[in-house]
């Protein structure tokens, strides 16, 4: 547990140390102030329910590019050697990196509770949906950073990693979005898909929802890729 | 302490380490010699447990490093070749975060950070930037970083290499200080290094273990496996003319070759002679000199270096005469032996 923190602070500070975190950051609050903004008029519901709906999509790409170098640039410096032979776990080692990944994605999150103060002054929004729209981003974040945990674990370019985790997370939500509308696709393999689409899951948590089963796909995702990038790291030993 | 049993690494189809059983005593500082490219850092590798061995064992104080890799990396210290940091930590931070890995806590990171900083004398740049560094406190830094835990084993891999000539003899005096202390492997391709810094050392080339012994024991080797049958040439310097003395040495028995070189300005000649199968010849060249009432200022016998030592077994460890690897400048005549001083 003491590695995992010490891991996850030491992300952390690279993280902010870098430019990127305040790019993304910036990135983030300006995408869902524009959005928030074209609804924010008289007469319209004081909810964050479009706001949510954008930003779950900016998470698609702004998640890998949190998550690219987390592995990939300890390959590359070659530290990676190093903690590998510090009395710390693989397991240690990438609960950290995500541990920093999901820590970085609060800060993010926290920025949506601006608009949230500008609807307290103008009106009376509902805080159930508020809450529960946030915790949904933050599961949705949570599965994304393992995705790119997973995704950097794979290789020692960062851009590469950018680029696999960004596939990843379009497949779960614009393939699956997309495919279950083709002729082609059986009832069945329908139904699989609608299961396993990301904003599909996340909808729920938009409308104020919350669901054991959509729980159960954000955790069971998010460890099976942490799982699957603890296994990639082992393995660089034996190869 | 440190214990390699048959280790063996394949890489796919290729042989990268083969069969290497070593041993290294508590407290002794032991060099792990090899041409680049011989094996060295993946061996380090296996006996640090960030690669497992294909087929072989690894023990550190004891402890499997594939069964029981905790316990032994708590008791190691290890410096991967070329020294990896993170360039974005102040060295302090750095030290904290590998201490607090090492599971240490706050107040004896404090300590032993101030011990490891005094030790590498990194006293100046504690509070700045690793990648503001020089290569030199980078070294510092890492070396620092591996003693903060006050392991009873250390494993620097290359400590010294991209160094320049100061840097190089403060980190190597900080190692022979380990001695008795620690015990410490030492991987490097220069046998000078060595030579200073190490009781032992075993000499690796083409994945294999081809010499291991004290320096003393090596030289003996280096004597008892030269390919002149023994000793080198005998170096004889007289006051003279070259041609008298080359007629003086003539008479010498036992002896294959000779020469002399041409006089310097105070008269003195180099002259050596080559023995036939390694023999003595000192005695019989100091009765021919003596009675032919020249004058004699030296005469020494050249024994085979540790160096001709070195570039022979390397060679004979890769069996196909491929030396572009070269460890130290090789001196192939007799005269440049002597004109290297040598010995």
């Amino acid at each position: 547990m003491r590695g995992m923190w010490t891991i996850a602070r030491r992300e952390l500070a690279a993280l902010f140390y870098s430019p990127i975190a305040y790019v993304l950051l910036g990135l983030f609050a300006l995408g869902a102030g524009m959005v928030f903004l074209v609804g924010f008029v008289p007469g319209q519901d004081a909810a964050m329910r479009t706001v949510f709906d954008a930003v779950v999509w900016l998470l698609v790409f702004l998640v890998p590019a949190v998550g690219m170098r987390l592995l990939s640039e300890e390959f590359a410096r070659g530290t990676v050697e190093r903690l590998m032979t510090l009395p710390i776990s693989e397991a240690q080692i990438v609960a950290g990196k995500w541990l920093a990944a999901v820590c970085f994605l609060v800060v993010m999150l926290a920025t949506l509770l601006l608009p949230v103060a500008v609807l307290e002054w103008f009106g009376d929004p509902d805080y159930g949906p508020v809450f529960t729209g946030l915790l949904g981003l933050l599961l949705v974040g949570a599965l994304y950073a393992a995705i790119a945990v997973f995704a950097s674990a794979t290789t020692q370019n960062q851009v590469v990693a950018f680029m696999a985790a960004v596939f990843i997370n379009c497949a779960l939500t614009f393939v699956l979005f997309f495919l279950p509308q083709s002729p082609w696709v059986g009832p069945n393999a329908q139904a699989v898909m609608h299961y396993a689409n990301l904003n599909r899951q996340y909808a729920d948590f938009a409308k104020g929802l919350i669901d054991v089963r959509h729980f159960v796909y954000f955790v069971t995702g998010t460890v099976w890729f942490l799982y699957a990038a603890v296994k990639l790291l082992e393995s660089r030993r034996w190869r | 302490m440190i214990h390699a049993e048959q280790l063996t690494k394949w890489y796919g189809p290729t042989l990268a380490v083969d069969d290497v059983s070593f041993t290294v005593e508590a407290g002794s500082v032991v060099g792990f010699l090899g041409p680049n490219g011989a094996g060295k850092s993946t061996t380090i590798r296996m006996l640090t447990g960030y690669l497992p061995p294909t087929s072989g064992k690894a023990t550190l104080a004891g402890h499997d490093l594939l069964t029981d890799p905790f316990a032994a990396r708590r008791r190691l210290g290890y410096l991967p070749e070329s020294t990896p940091l993170y360039p974005e930590m102040r060295v302090v931070e750095y030290l904290h975060f590998v201490g607090r890995l090492q599971g240490m806590s706050r107040q004896e990171r404090r300590q032993r950070i101030g011990v490891v900083v005094e030790e590498c004398g990194l006293e100046k740049v504690v509070r700045r930037t690793i990648g503001r560094l020089s290569k030199g406190n980078r070294q510092r830094c890492g070396l620092a970083s591996t003693l903060l835990h006050d392991p009873p084993v250390l494993v620097l891999d290359e400590p010294t290499s991209g160094l320049d000539p100061r840097q190089m003899s403060q980190v190597r005096d900080l190692v022979r200080g380990m001695k008795g202390r620690r015990t410490v492997l030492l991987s490097s391709h220069l046998l000078p290094e060595v030579q200073r810094v190490c009781d032992r050392a075993v000499i690796i080339a083409n994945g294999k273990v081809v010499a291991d012994g004290t320096l003393d024991e090596l030289r003996e080797q280096a004597v008892q496996t030269a390919p002149s049958g023994g000793w080198g040439p005998v170096l004889v310097e007289v006051r003279g003319g070259v041609d008298e003395v080359k007629a003086v040495l003539r008479g010498v028995p036992a002896v294959a070759e000779f020469d002399a070189a041409e006089a310097d300005e105070a008269g003195w000649v180099d002259a050596w002679l080559v023995p036939e199968g390694g023999a003595d010849v000192r005695a019989d060249a100091a009765a021919m000199l003596s009675a032919s009432s020249l004058l004699v200022r030296e005469i020494r016998r050249e024994a085979p270096t540790l160096e001709e030592f070195f570039i022979r077994v390397t060679d004979a460890g890769r069996g196909d005469g491929d030396r572009d690897g070269g460890l130290v400048p090789e001196a192939t005549s007799p005269g440049e032996i002597i004109a290297k001083g040598g010995g």
